[in-house]
């Protein structure tokens, strides 16, 4: 690809997914002129989790401080649809549903979180639910409606980041299948990494290498990081007229996704896996079809089974989907962080090495504000929202 | 959604053209149950397509004299009773699995054995205007005349390049569709080349007398070393610009000329439809010359799965012979499997003199690099995603020059026909000197309803 004129830098970013490209996004809009940035990928940009995903990007309630996190990082993506657009922005809102009278109490209980966070939802009743959306069964309770989320298509977004980078002021280089070998370092500081096209200089490198950020990580002598892909089977349909508008949660997902506080490691490896329907509709037509959650290695061959059974939930919800052809199926592997929150930050014991890995099924969402985040932090700038929980230095011990 | 619906067999064969049918046949000989599936109506695949039962066409369609093989294998299928599940939609297999959609209906094949003879898709350059109404695939005006007695309009341009251009040519005329011009884009040296290797076959030289005669006879005059540059027309085909190539195969603008016609049949070859095999985890590799990715194949048919066999076009293109050589090399060596009689080497002998003839041809007939300078920086290389050619050089620039690269950066390669069509082209436009991407199989091979994958027979 592009050779590599002069093999120095001021940083590289080691990942051309959705955080790698972010990152060097948010870089490049703080760096001076003068600067350079590398950003390094062994495959093509977004030719890993980050184009085997799907694009909700969500605004969790869950406490202020997820709030704060993933809003602030929706606002984000507002601006760089304004600044550079080109990947399918669609600010749909969410709307949660349940089919089991059970779960119908969730609703007020996540309007309550949205409530206490400063911001607001609604929940609709039968027949509000038939009007936004005409496609869905008729039979469903209500829904909850929340109108802060969106949808992207994250491929081409990794693509806008980077354009928008190029043209904010600093050199920046993007260097696809161009794998990183191995880190150069003096004493307890980084002085480069080596690829197969040669070692490039740098002070700063910055791992952003999703489900493969251990394996990397190891490259620089960093201990096993608490990171473990967790995969996902999706289904997109043909660009038919789309049953549905809005992207679709099943309020269960939440308790699923983004339930329990730890993990029972004695799962990780091999579970039987879940599922909870999460549906959004595709700018062109039709629309996408998720989603599973399974541990079960770095295994992308489909779970039928599981695929199934999230087909069958969604044309539950959507029955106007039984006759719309599917045109492709697939599994992405979420970098899952032990507990549950993503690593951003400097690596404590290596000066110039920083990570940003372990968004699971938020890291679309996520992207800008954590680019932000290590941007941030690497200029010593204040960072926009409390950034000490995603620090690494957690997982040193 | 109702019950399961399974159907049993011992030997199960996708594709009833002339490869699935030897096969088929051999094997319904030695007493073994087999099933084919298709997603035609009639059986004969591409090349011995036929009228739906029953209908009359007027006029007789010419045939060259290759097609009473077909015609023969055609009537003994018949009489040995053997059964064709016809508008099959094969979306997914497993070894001992096949997985198809019929009348909108889920349906599995449970078979001991697999049979891959799916055939080849139609490969079209893109040039300006290629999306407009009127321009159709050489294997499209093949499949309106042969299969529905349709000529595509009244004043065709065919044009592309490799040995099907001819029965193109022919099957227009035929059905009273003029022929205005007949562009070969390979220079005429490759007639001789090809000629060279088919010497021998006693066979393939009749065919290529009867084609020459059929031209002749016409008044049709093959020009070598030409192409279209751009189709025209207001909501349809009503013009094109045809012209000279030069050495590299590039179009030379000075020679350009107008005609008019309303329907372009445009053929530069075809690619192995392959993905049923790599979805079985069936080794494949490139081969340019065969027309792009090929599973590989032992000298009895075998996949590098034990109990999947492969057949004619998926393991590289080569046409009818090949397909029914191989076709008979696979069901002898699944007979020999599954019962006492023993392989005939002598069958294996034949299929692979007629793979070399075929390969000298193909050979012969290789697009040149400088053919896709038809494709205009405006043109659309994708048509399932809409995007054009200056997107896909802009998506692989910034994303990596391959085709992952560029279905990443522009969603190129994505839609129905998950990169069948476009593929091939985005690799050979914009992506020098790196080998084209193993193409990924995923389920469903072809699109199929949800409800279809919903209700999965079971067994
Ligand atoms: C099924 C599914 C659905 C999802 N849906 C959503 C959603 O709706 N909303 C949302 O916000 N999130 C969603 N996610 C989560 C989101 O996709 C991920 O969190 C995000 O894509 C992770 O991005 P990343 O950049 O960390 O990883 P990746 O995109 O995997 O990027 C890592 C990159 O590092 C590169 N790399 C690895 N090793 C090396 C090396 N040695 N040298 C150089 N480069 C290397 C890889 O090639 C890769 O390109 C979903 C995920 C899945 C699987």
């Amino acid at each position: 690809m592009t050779a590599i004129a002069a093999a120095t830098a001021d940083v590289v970013v080691v990942g051309g997914g959705i955080i790698g490209c972010a990152i060097v996004w948010q870089l490049a809009q703080r760096l001076p002129r003068t600067a350079r940035i590398v950003l390094i990928d062994r495959g093509p940009i977004a030719g890993a989790t980050s184009g085997s995903c799907m694009g909700h990007l969500m605004v969790t309630p869950d406490d202020a401080q997820e709030y704060a996190f993933s809003h602030a990082s929706v606002q984000l993506w507002r601006e760089l649809q304004d600044q550079q657009g080109g990947f399918d922005y669609n600010p749909t809102g969410a709307l949660y549903l349940a089919d089991d009278p059970a779960d119908i109490a969730l609703f007020a209980n996540l309007q309550a979180q949205f409530v206490a966070c400063g911001d607001r939802a609604e929940i609709l009743d039968q027949q509000q639910l038939r009007e936004l959306e005409p496609g869905l069964a008729h039979d469903l309770p209500g829904a909850l409606f929340y109108p802060g989320d969106g949808v992207v298509l994250p491929m081409t977004a990794c693509g806008a980041m980077l354009r928008a980078a190029q043209t904010a002021g600093p050199r920046v280089d993007v260097l696809p299948y161009t794998p990183l070998t191995s880190v150069l370092r003096e004493g307890d500081r980084i002085t480069g990494v080596v690829t197969p096209t040669g070692p490039i200089s740098s002070p700063n490198i910055v791992l952003a290498c999703g489900v493969w950020t251990p394996e990397v990580g190891a490259l620089a002598g960093l201990p096993k990081l608490p990171i473990v892909p967790r995969a996902g089977n999706l289904a997109i349909t043909a660009h038919h007229a789309s049953p549905i508008r809005t992207q679709l949660l099943e309020i269960s997902y939440l308790r699923f996704a983004h339930g329990a506080a730890t993990v029972d490691p004695t799962l990780i490896g091999a579970d039987q896996g879940g599922h909870a329907v999460n549906m959004q509709p595709q700018s062109l037509g039709g629309c996408l079809i998720g989603s599973t959650r399974q541990f079960r290695g770095m295994n992308r061959e489909l779970n039928h089974e599981l695929l199934h059974r999230a087909l069958l939930r969604a044309a539950r919800y959507a029955p106007g989907l039984l006759d719309l052809p599917i045109v492709r199926t697939w599994v992405g592997l979420r970098p899952f962080s032990l507990d549950k929150h993503p690593l951003i930050g400097p690596w404590p014991l290596l000066r110039g090495l920083w990570i940003a890995a372990g968004h699971e099924g938020l890291g679309i969402s996520l992207a800008p504000i954590t680019g932000q985040l290590i941007a941030q932090q690497m200029l010593g700038l204040p960072c926009s929202i409390d950034h000490r929980p995603y620090l690494p230095a957690r997982v040193v011990a | 959604m109702s019950g399961a619906r399974v159907l049993e067999a011992q030997v199960g064969i996708v594709g009833a053209g002339p490869g699935g049918m030897a096969a088929a046949l051999h094997l319904a000989r030695a007493g073994i149950t087999v099933v084919l599936l298709d997603e035609g109506f009639r059986a004969g695949g591409q090349i011995y397509r036929q009228l739906p039962e029953g209908y009359d066409a007027g006029h007789r369609i010419s045939e060259p004299p290759s097609h009473r093989a077909g015609n023969h294998l055609l009537d003994a299928v018949a009489r040995e009773r053997i059964r064709i599940v016809h508008g099959a939609t094969v979306w997914n297999a497993r070894p001992g699995q096949i997985y198809y959609e019929q009348n909108n209906e889920s349906w599995l094949l449970a078979c001991e054995q697999i049979v891959l003879a799916p055939g080849a898709y139609d490969r079209c350059v893109p040039f300006p205007g290629w999306t407009l109404p009127g321009v159709i695939t050489a294997g499209a005006a093949q499949v309106m005349v042969r299969g529905f007695a349709v000529a595509p309009g009244q004043r065709a341009l065919v044009c592309g390049t490799g040995p099907l251009l001819l029965p193109t040519v022919t099957a227009l005329a035929s059905a009273g569709v003029k022929v205005v011009a007949a562009l070969e884009a390979a220079p005429r040296s490759a007639m001789w080349a090809a000629l060279r290797g088919v010497i021998g076959n006693g066979a393939r030289m009749r065919e290529a007398l009867f084609y020459a005669r059929s031209l002749l006879r016409r008044g049709i005059r093959l020009q070598w070393g030409a192409s279209v540059f751009a189709a025209d027309g207001d909501g349809r085909v009503q013009s094109a610009l045809i012209g000279k190539l030069d050495q590299q195969g590039a179009p030379r603008p000075e020679t350009a000329r107008r005609i008019e016609v309303d329907v372009i049949c445009a053929g530069f070859g075809l690619v192995p439809a392959i993905e049923l095999g790599l979805l079985l985890s069936c080794a494949a590799r490139y081969d340019a010359p065969r027309g792009g990715h090929c599973l590989v194949v032992d000298e009895q048919q075998r996949t590098s799965v034990d109990s999947v066999y492969a057949v004619g076009e998926i393991v590289g293109i080569g046409g009818a012979e090949v397909a029914m050589a191989e076709g008979r090399v696979a069901g002898a060596a699944i007979a020999a499997r599954l019962t006492s009689v023993s392989f005939d080497p002598r069958l294996a002998l034949h299929a692979r003199s007629e793979r070399r003839a075929a390969d000298a041809m193909l050979r012969a007939f290789q697009l040149r690099p400088g053919l896709f300078s038809i494709c205009k920086p405006d043109t659309v290389v994708c048509r399932c995603e809409d995007v054009t050619s200056s997107q896909a050089a802009a998506a692989g620039e910034l994303y990596g020059r391959t085709t992952r690269g560029i279905k990443m950066g522009c969603r190129a390669g994505m839609g129905p026909c998950q990169a069948r069509i476009c593929g091939l082209n985005l690799h050979d436009i914009f992506c020098d000197g790196v080998e084209p991407d193993l193409p990924v199989a995923q389920v469903p091979v072809k699109p199929v309803r949800t409800a279809t994958m919903i209700d999965v027979p079971r067994r």
